[in-house]
């Protein structure tokens, strides 16, 4: 268990303020954040390099904000593997290993057993890489920090790192936080995703809640949200709340009118009267060539395709509606069915549930 | 055109400027480097000036190499209160001319002063003593000798001893283990040059310790006994002595730094 109570730490002139998360033990958890917000840091600091200047950092069930690095049974991969030029790989995997057995096990299991006499200088980044990530298994670390470890690599090899490392946590449970500024990896990944801004964290939680719950627009755009719109929010108080109950609360929803340039939208919230913003993800909104009708789909505009991209298995759409610009991802084999093209009549849709108010 | 007359110029300035440091060493050792070589054989003031010169710098530089690289080290990883203040303190040796050093050390070290007292009553003469020579040598040189191994340790990043960290080590066995092999090179060219620096020294030693002489207070002494010609063949034979700092220095640069890896 990785757990940190309004941690302050200080590397330079950059500042952790007031830093509190938990990563259960066994779980997964990723640390999104632009360049420059902390996130190395913060690794730094719980594993005991960067001093924290107050607050606790208990890693398992011992308090481990004092302890010197070596005592705090944990393992740090950077973004370049450093490893010690004057030693072979055998040396390296072997640098910290509790066993020659243990070091010689993890070497196989990446593959690097092969390279076991080589000098570091003259493996590739791809091979680097797994080699730093063999020798911090190798000292069987309760949990293990990385940072960035594969944003260097190649696709190919990154999906083999990634899958190895999958591999052997799922064997030893170990617990894991990972730092990354790629979204896709953290929810591939992550059971707690932690979001670091400016040396503060601005949102934790479900990997997913925060993709698609953003507590903030800047937060949506980092996260790739298409379609953030700036607006004002009212709530329909004519409409009886919806109630639902979570684990820990209950929650009131009403019905909300947002306005963004000539449209509005429906959507549900708990909000203040006022500026606002919505997101919705392009994956959630639907385009019909047909004319908007009844259905439960309560937002439904005309508009017209002003592009058309390719991304990947999805095609993203860009429709003018009114003058407001909406993003929506669709498969290739509907852009084909529809006759989806630029300059064609097309009906936007999305659920008032795809809505997310901040 | 302008490109090539600036080439002509820069080629010009450069080859008057290496012939204004050459040409007086290479004249020096044409006039007198075969009678100096020659009386190695039978000078044996020259033969002892040389092997106390090499002693006493040997012994300074392994003073300098145990006591400044802590310092060295702090003052390249560690952020300290008055971290400026000691790095300045460093030079100042390096600027203070050096007969004056000699006179700051007489006046510290010296019989008459109470820590020369003390070191007296210990059986321990600094004035006119082998001991006087390593101070003057170690005090002019180790500042040199910190600068380079601050360089050296600089150049290694600080993320190789967190990840031996990591790994186990404590502070002492990642610095014995990492930085210290990761800076071998840089330490030993800061240790060379420091020893070339003290085999040179004149203007300290001579004010602390006259007799027994270094080899370049023995030039000097044979100059103002005996005029030019004499001092030639020690001269020539010095110029030599400090070819083989230099020779190591270059050995030590040309290999190529550890790369990040």
């Amino acid at each position: 268990m990785i757990s940190l109570r309004q941690v302050n730490a200080r590397s330079g002139s950059f500042a952790l303020t007031d830093i509190s998360f938990d990563v259960a033990q066994g779980a997964y958890g990723v640390v999104i954040g632009p360049a420059g917000s902390g996130k190395t840091t913060l690794l730094e600091t719980i594993a005991g390099v960067v001093r924290a200047q107050s607050g606790k950092i208990l890693l398992g069930s011992d308090d481990m904000t004092h302890a010197p690095p070596e005592a705090r049974r944990l393992g740090i991969v950077y973004q370049h593997a450093y490893l010690f030029p004057h030693l072979t790989v055998r040396e390296n995997v072997a640098y910290g290993a509790l066993s020659r057995s243990i070091a010689d096990d993890v070497a196989e299991r990446f593959g690097v057993h092969a390279l076991a006499d080589r000098s570091v200088t003259s493996l590739s980044g791809g091979e680097r890489q797994l080699v730093a990530i063999a020798r911090t298994l190798a000292r069987r670390p309760e949990v293990l920090l990385l940072d960035e470890p594969f944003s260097a690599l190649d696709p190919r090899t990154r999906n083999i790192a990634r899958r190895l490392l999958r591999a052997i946590y799922f064997e030893r449970r170990f617990t894991v936080l990972q730092v990354t500024h790629d979204f896709t990896e953290a929810g591939l990944l992550g059971n707690v995703a932690i979001m670091l801004d400016r040396g503060r964290i601005v949102q934790q939680g479900d990997p997913e809640q925060v993709f698609r719950k953003p507590a903030s627009p800047y937060i949506a755009d980092f996260l790739g949200a298409e379609n953030v719109f700036a607006g004002t929010a009212q709530p329909i108080r004519a409409e009886p709340p919806d109630w639902f109950a979570s684990d820990d609360n209950e929650f009131i929803q009403h019905a909300v009118a947002f306005t963004t340039g000539q449209l509005t939208f429906y959507a549900l919230g708990d909000v203040v009267p006022g500026p606002a913003h919505a997101v919705i993800r392009a994956d959630e909104i639907s385009l019909s060539t047909a004319e908007p009708s009844m259905s439960s789909v309560q937002n439904q505009f005309r508009g017209k395709i002003k592009e058309i991209v390719p991304v990947g298995a999805l095609t993203r759409i860009t429709v003018d509606a009114a003058g407001t610009p909406i993003v929506a991802a669709v498969t290739a084999r509907s852009v084909r069915e529809l006759q989806l093209f630029t300059g064609v009549d097309v009906v936007v849709g999305f659920k008032a549930t795809a809505v997310h108010l901040c | 055109m302008a490109r090539a007359v600036v080439a002509v110029v820069v080629a010009v300035l450069s080859s008057a400027f290496l012939l204004f440091l050459v040409a007086p060493v290479a004249g020096l050792v044409t006039a007198g480097g075969a009678r100096g070589v020659a009386s190695l054989g039978s000078d044996v003031e020259l033969r002892r000036s040389l092997l106390l010169t090499a002693t006493t710098a040997t012994i300074a530089t392994v003073l300098g190499v145990i006591g400044a690289t802590p310092l060295a080290y702090l003052l390249a990883r560690k952020s300290f209160p008055g971290r400026a203040i000691v790095s300045a303190l460093m030079d100042l040796p390096l600027v203070i001319p050096h007969p004056v050093a000699g006179i700051a050390l007489l006046l510290v070290l010296g019989r008459a002063s109470p820590v020369g007292g003390v070191l007296f009553d210990m059986g321990l003469r600094v004035a006119s003593s082998t001991t006087g020579i390593v101070c003057a040598m170690l005090f002019v040189s180790a500042p040199l000798y910190v600068s380079a191994a601050r360089e050296a340790f600089a150049r290694v990043d600080p993320r190789y001893e967190s990840v031996a960290r990591t790994l186990g080590d404590d502070a002492w066995r990642a610095f014995r283990r990492v930085t210290l092999p990761l800076s071998a090179r840089g330490l030993t060219a800061a240790a060379v040059v420091m020893w070339a620096r003290a085999i040179s020294e004149f203007g300290a030693i001579v004010i602390l310790t006259y007799n027994p002489k270094t080899a370049s207070v023995l030039a000097y002494d044979r100059f103002t006994s005996y005029g030019l010609s004499e001092t030639l063949p020690v001269a020539a034979v010095l110029v030599l002595f400090a070819l083989i700092p230099l020779a190591t220095l270059r050995a030590l640069r040309g290999g190529d730094p550890l790369p990040r890896v």
